[in-house]
């Protein structure tokens, strides 16, 4: 009698849901064993029922839960009655148990940091990963390891110890003076194939992401770019990944599940710091690499020192205040100078401001202007005319300080304060000032 | 000597939002564009055409109707384009996307060099900027990220200057070719196409490389190939327009105070 | 045959000639040009010819009084024509044509007439050396050489006329002399004293002075401005049967060149154009590029189109490459990319040109080449133009959002069958947060009417409007065929538009693409609703002093010039102020012909001098009745900071505030 419950289940056809494809590249139709799935000139798919075979392998692979099993009424009525009578439904999970026990043996062990530093100086991005890291490591319950490759980089070490590293590799030669590309990724790629950590976390900045995406290639491993956010799954020892997607609309939680290490380039600024401990300290491990210069193709010119001063570039800013009519004169421009100094970004303006000469046409944002996509953008006495908006609104945030709290400027901001921005201006980069000299001591 | 300018078509991003009531994602009419950041790319390997003679080749991995945009490629002045299509490419992640244009330039290669391979420096859907990379070193050519500014190609000793926009500073680096330089949107304007071009390239044939042409094991291509795999797609917890002082608050000092607390909060700034 | 007739045949034969070489040379070159059917609807025509032509209806009016000089010229001119034919005549067959020979009443006439006449044209050149002189209009070079050398050959020849004839009556050889006051003037007061051998040579060298002037002049014509003496009648005559209010489609075929980048991918009627110009200046003395202190002048525009054909013409015709650039910088002969991005083509020169040069057709078929074959243009457009390709509008604002304002208000959707009429929006009016209480307002009028509208939400697209003023039209091709296919699957037959661009795109451009709708701009619409009954206005106080301004693509391009000023008058009580400038002569805002969407950097802003004008009557409401206009003469009061007590209404909020 069971055995003729089983035969008869349902096993339904796959069916995409309204609205929820998030055009992620085809997954669904390249999953189908039965290449029953075509995908329209948008990338959503079309699943052709007649020739489903009811695996659900483009349901479990969909990202965004955007295809279901459909059951006619019929087989709904039957399904309903196995349920009543209990049967087990249990063979669907053992696929995914082979996964986890492969994962759990993969030999790989320990969460490693990359420390990112220029002539000796790290970048804080590095202490911030050294910050989550601690927590990753001991959810896995396994060492955070810093990696410092550098020329004269040995005070970087206890530095690590301090920030959380429990165990420190270290390759200190000339031929690491400056980054590069080949000689690091060369230099990393021999390390973890040496030790196998089973996380790499690299800072997503100019210098990390370069190296991670050659990394990640040679490893043959995955890599999830620029995290605003990292958690363990204790049991299966995965990375769970999350970021923007779809231009920050959309937030995808990532893994690599069968590849090692689970690599992933973090946000500067998304990760807490630990408190500095000096009287922390851990095994240093010096490694030796054997590159010779003349092997190395690229050759470092010239370092230029990015300055506030000569051509500012609004377009590539990542912060930055903005002052429109409200300023009233060209004088006030300081106030926003002092306010972009402090948030290491620029000052851009309206149209309005360069008509009346008060800033010079390059740092125009608009219609006419630039177009720019600061991760904040202030917005000072703008009232917000299309024409400004256009060139703007793609910001990741947008602040508009404005007297007037009718001005369309706020329809887009995400924070508004509706006040006088001669006096908000000067206490924000006042308090600003304040609040970065206690955090340093 | 040729250029590949490689180049995905991707959704229009700006145009997808989430509907803040219901959570769901509005996508309705999202239109199909050229990745910005390859729009760029394109257009410095047009100038390098100019400059030094190059041919350049517009490659893109994607669904057939990827066609759109090399044409669009082939609008602006592109003299070849090359599809990578098939349903074995679909699903992939970038370790699984550079393994097939890798193999893709390896390809073209054997027939006429390729002194360089420009990418953008990231596309607006994935903003993973690790294809370039990727295949940079399956290639082994040099790699150069995050370039605004291309300053010289020596033919002769095939050396290749470009300047990279780094944090705090400009580093001017030199190459060698064939090398994958992967550039920033500031690099360039690009061009507008000319209606003759358009017309022409309306009508241009294109090749479509499958699979059967590129005999790639189907274990490092598409899905099998990728390594990273999407669990979860959910919205950003981010408020709707939130006005921090106004009636109720007009101290001055303590607006700039709950503004500052908000952006530490969400880590949008540091105070450290 | 005597030595002096011998003598003149040969000058005669030689001079005329010449002439008739010279008109072939130059006028061949026009041939060079496209085709454009200019000979349909001929008894139109006819009567275009006589009433502009023949009744220098644009010649004289209010504004240049010196028109009136002019006419008297023309006239005088033509009457003269007669004489001079004569005078040709008689000179090769003394024996066998003459005046004289014609009976008494119709010689006695005939020479009164020219007698005075003659007069008159002496009194016109010398008005007219005066003015250049003394008084010379500040829009034009009026103290040309060529002008002197003109004015100097007619008064030669009216002062050879009279000594001739006046030495004629001294000798007593004239039998009409009573008919001929002012030459018997000269006859009896002044020549009266000279001996009789004098008087005799005089005639004969009065006659040769004559000869030679007359021929002179008729050799000098085809090379100088004046030559608009033989082709401004034809001009009329050629004269587009409509307004000039939209540009000629493109055919795309491949391989072929788009726009105007070579002087004869003009079309024929271009290069007659050029050269008809009388260089009066009346098209750059209500340019408000010009005024405005901009380097384009429409004036030169035509001129270096002529010297340009003129240059380059033969050649051409030969097959061989132009010298001289069409578009480019040299000292004469070239039009530059400056002055054809800086027109904002609102037809104040098409309005004033007395013999209809088309100019904004030119203008924008050479920014077709700009944009189609050479890619070159101000930078901030390209952002427009991809924008309103990718988007359908100017900013690139996603398509969804321009059903937004919908949610904001109660409007019906259109719906196919039933609704009779689509309220179609444009982008400003949708998107843009001021123009979007002009959306509102028409918004609650309609549904006050009770009538059946409707919009299109979302699914509305860009007319185009300003890409194929700006020289787009590939894209603003795709952009009209899509719109077509949308109206017509929608079944839509009465549109009511927002903005007179789009009304001036739906209703005059889109019947190149097979639409022949029923479009009309809300202030016809409105009117008509008020005249039927369906909707009461109570005129309301509160507006204060009310000022009009024409938006060019309703009132020049459109002729809808009465109906704003009847709606503010029934909503305000009184009729509107007007500008010194308005109506026909109405000055653009600055946005027009893709200004909108960029800088103007060069000298005075062209909103900021309309909107000087509007102050000079002390308005307390600027009343307008286009999106763009809101928005410069807004952004004008700004600039010049008097916003304080100075409101700026589109119409719709005007009539709204006198619903009943």
């Amino acid at each position: 009698m069971e055995e003729k419950k089983r035969i008869k289940k349902p096993l339904g056809v796959a069916r995409l849901l309204e609205g929820k494809c998030i055009f992620c590249g085809a997954r669904c139709q390249s999953a189908c064993p039965k290449d029953c799935v075509e995908m329209t000139e948008q990338g959503e798919p079309i699943i052709d029922i007649t020739c489903c075979i009811g695996c659900k392998k483009c349901v479990k692979i969909c990202p965004s839960q955007a295809i279901e099993m459909y059951f006619t009424p019929e087989q709904q009525r039957l399904l309903d009655e196995i349920a009543r009578h209990g049967a087990p439904a249990a063979e669907e999970e053992a696929g995914q148990e082979e996964v986890i026990n492969s994962a759990s043996d993969s030999g790989y062990r320990g969460v490693w940091v990359f420390v990112e530093q220029i002539n000796g100086e790290p970048a804080a991005v590095s202490w911030e990963l050294l910050g989550v890291g601690r927590h990753l490591s001991w959810q896995l319950k396994v060492d955070l390891c810093a990696v410092v490759i550098g020329e004269k980089v040995q005070h970087l070490c206890s530095e690590s110890f301090a920030y959380g590293a429990d165990k420190v590799y270290i390759v200190d030669e000339p031929v690491f003076r400056f980054y590069r590309t080949q000689p690091y990724f060369v230099a990393l790629c021999n390390l973890v194939n040496k030790y196998k950590p089973e996380i790499l976390l690299i800072g997503a900045t100019g210098v990390g992401r370069d190296l991670a995406g050659a990394l990640a290639t040679c490893l043959n491993t995955g890599l999830t770019a620029d995290c605003t956010g990292l958690g363990v799954d204790e049991k299966r020892r995965l990375l769970m990944q999350t970021r923007p997607a779809f231009g920050g609309n959309i937030m995808a939680t990532i893994v690599t599940e069968k590849n090692w290490p689970q690599m992933a380039t973090v946000r500067p600024h998304t990760m807490h710091i630990h408190e500095k401990d000096p009287s922390r300290s851990g095994e240093i491990i010096r490694e030796r690499q054997y590159i010779a210069e003349d092997d190395i193709a690229t050759k470092i010119i010239e370092i230029i020192e990015r300055t506030q001063e000569g051509s500012v570039d609004i377009a590539g800013a990542d912060f930055i205040v903005s002052g429109g009519r409200g300023m009233q004169s060209a004088d006030n421009f300081r106030i926003l100078q002092e306010l972009a100094d402090e948030l290491g970004g620029v000052v851009a303006c309206s149209r309005c401001v360069v008509d009346a000469g008060w800033m010079p046409a390059e740092r125009q944002v608009g219609q006419t202007g630039k177009t720019v996509r600061p991760k904040i953008y202030i917005a000072a006495g703008i009232s917000g005319a299309i024409q400004h908006l256009v060139g703007m609104q793609n910001s990741d945030i947008i602040i508009a300080i404005n007297r007037d709290k009718h001005a369309p400027i706020f329809e887009v901001a995400h924070y508004g304060l509706v006040g006088d921005l001669f006096k908000i201006i000067p206490s924000l980069t006042r308090q600003l000032k304040a609040l970065r000299a206690n955090g340093k001591t | 000597m040729l250029i590949v300018t490689c180049i995905k078509q991707v959704p229009d991003t700006t145009q997808v939002k989430i509907d803040p009531e219901t959570g769901t994602l509005i996508r309705e009419g999202v239109p199909s564009i050229i990745n910005p950041f390859d729009a760029h790319a394109l257009e410095e390997s047009l100038r390098l055409k100019e400059k030094y003679g190059f041919r350049v080749l517009a490659l893109s991995m994607g669904p057939p109707s990827t066609e759109m945009t090399l044409r669009k490629a082939l609008a602006v002045g592109a003299d070849d384009a090359i599809l990578l299509s098939d349903r074995a490419f679909g699903g992939a992640d970038t370790l699984a996307t550079s393994m097939v244009l890798a193999e893709a330039i390896r390809k073209i290669s054997a027939q006429e060099e390729v002194a360089l391979v420009i990418c953008g420096k990231q596309t607006i859907d994935g903003d993973t900027a690790q294809v370039g990379p990727g295949i940079a070193t399956r290639l082994g050519y040099s790699q150069l990220t995050s370039v605004d500014r291309v300053d010289e190609i020596d033919m002769r000793r095939k050396r290749i200057t470009v300047r990279c926009k780094f944090e705090g500073r400009y580093e001017i680096l030199e190459s060698s070719l064939p090398a994958m330089v992967a550039v920033l949107r500031e690099i360039n304007r690009p061009r507008y196409p000319t209606v003759p071009l358009r017309i022409i390239s309306q009508e241009a044939e294109l090749k479509v490389w499958d699979n059967r042409s590129m005999q790639l094991s189907e274990d490092k291509i598409g899905l099998k190939g990728s390594a990273t795999a999407v669990r979860r797609i959910f919205s950003p917890d981010r408020e709707k327009g939130q006005i921090l002082a106004g009636d109720e608050v007009n101290d001055p000092d303590q607006a700039a105070r709950r503004l500052i607390e908000v952006l530490v909060s969400k880590n949008l700034i540091s105070v450290q | 045959m005597s030595s002096q007739v011998l003598l003149f045949s040969a000058l005669f034969a030689i001079a005329v000639g010449f002439f008739l070489l010279s008109c072939y040379l130059r006028f061949s070159l026009v041939t060079i040009g496209k085709p454009d059917n200019r000979f349909n609807e001929l008894g139109q025509r006819f009567s275009n010819m006589l009433l502009y032509a023949f009744g220098q209806k644009r010649v004289v009016t209010r504004s240049y009084l010196f028109g009136l000089n002019h006419a008297v010229f023309f006239w005088c001119f033509l009457i003269l024509l007669i004489a001079n034919t004569e005078f040709l005549l008689h000179g090769l067959f003394p024996a066998s044509v003459s005046l004289s020979l014609l009976p008494d009443i119709l010689y006695f006439t005939l020479t009164f007439i020219f007698d005075i006449v003659s007069f008159f044209a002496l009194v016109a050149v010398l008005i007219a050396l005066g003015r250049r002189l003394f008084v010379p209009p500040k829009y034009i070079d009026a103290r040309t050489y060529d002008a002197f050398v003109i004015l100097g050959l007619v008064a030669t020849l009216m002062l050879a006329f009279f000594t001739l004839h006046g030495s004629e009556i001294a000798l007593g050889e004239e039998r009409a002399a009573l008919y001929m006051p002012v030459s018997a003037f000269m006859g009896n007061f002044i020549l009266a004293r000279l001996p009789g051998g004098t008087l005799t040579a005089l005639v004969t060298a009065a006659w040769w002075v004559h000869a030679v002037a007359l021929l002179g002049f008729l050799d000098y014509l085809p090379y100088s401005k004046h030559m608009h003496i033989l082709t401004s009648i034809p001009n009329c005559f050629f004269k587009s049967l409509e307004k000039v209010n939209t540009q000629p489609r493109e055919e795309f075929h491949k391989g072929s060149a788009y726009g105007v980048g070579r002087v004869d991918q003009f079309r024929w009627k271009d290069l007659f154009d050029s050269f008809s110009c009388t260089e009066c200046g009346r098209c750059n003395d209500n340019c408000p590029a010009t005024r405005s202190g901009k380097s384009l002048n429409p004036r030169l525009v035509i001129h270096n189109i002529k010297e340009n054909l003129l240059h380059n013409g033969r050649q051409i015709g030969k097959g061989l490459e132009p010298a001289l650039p069409l578009i480019g910088t040299c000292r004469e002969g070239c039009v530059t990319e400056t002055d054809l991005w800086e027109c904002t083509t609102c037809g104040a020169c098409m309005e004033v040109c007395p013999v209809f040069i088309e100019h904004v057709p030119k203008i924008v078929g050479m920014r077709r080449n700009l944009v189609e074959m050479k890619s070159t243009f101000p930078g901030e457009v390209q952002s427009l133009f991809e924008n309103m390709e990718n988007r359908s509008n100017p900013w690139g604002i996603i398509p969804a959002e321009r059903g937004k304002w919908v949610t904001e208000t109660d409007v019906p959707p259109f719906e196919k069958n039933q609704t009779e009429c689509l309220f179609y929006v444009g982008c400003t009016g949708a998107f843009d947060t001021r123009n979007k209480r002009n959306t509102l307002a028409l918004t609650n009028i309609f549904n006050n009417a009770g009538i059946s509208w409707g919009v299109l939400g979302k699914e509305e697209k860009c007319c185009g409007d300003s890409l194929r003023r700006l020289g787009n039209e590939y894209v603003f091709e795709q952009m009209a065929k899509e719109n077509a296919a949308l109206f017509q699957d929608l079944g839509v037959k009465k549109i009511v538009t927002q903005c007179p661009h789009c009304y001036n795109t739906l209703k005059n451009d889109y019947r190149q693409f097979g639409l022949n709708l029923d479009v009309s701009h809300y202030s016809e619409f409105i009117l008509d609703l008020i005249k039927a009954g369906k909707i009461k206005l109570k005129a309301s106080a509160g507006l204060g002093r009310v000022v009009y301004h024409d938006s060019c693509y309703l009132g020049r391009y459109n002729g809808v010039y009465d109906q704003p000023r009847e709606l503010i008058k029934l909503s305000s009580g009184h009729t509107p102020l007007e500008m010194e400038r308005h109506r026909q002569r109405s000055f653009c805002c600055g946005a027009g012909g893709g200004h909108m969407w960029m800088e103007e950097n060069a000298d005075t802003r062209i909103n900021m001098e309309r909107v000087r004008q509007a102050l000079q009557q002390k308005p307390d409401t600027i009343c307008v009745c286009c999106p763009y206009c809101v928005t410069m003469i807004e952004d004008g009061l700004t600039d010049l900071k008097v916003t304080d007590n100075i409101a700026v209404l589109d119409l719709s909020e005007v009539i709204q505030r006198a619903l009943v």
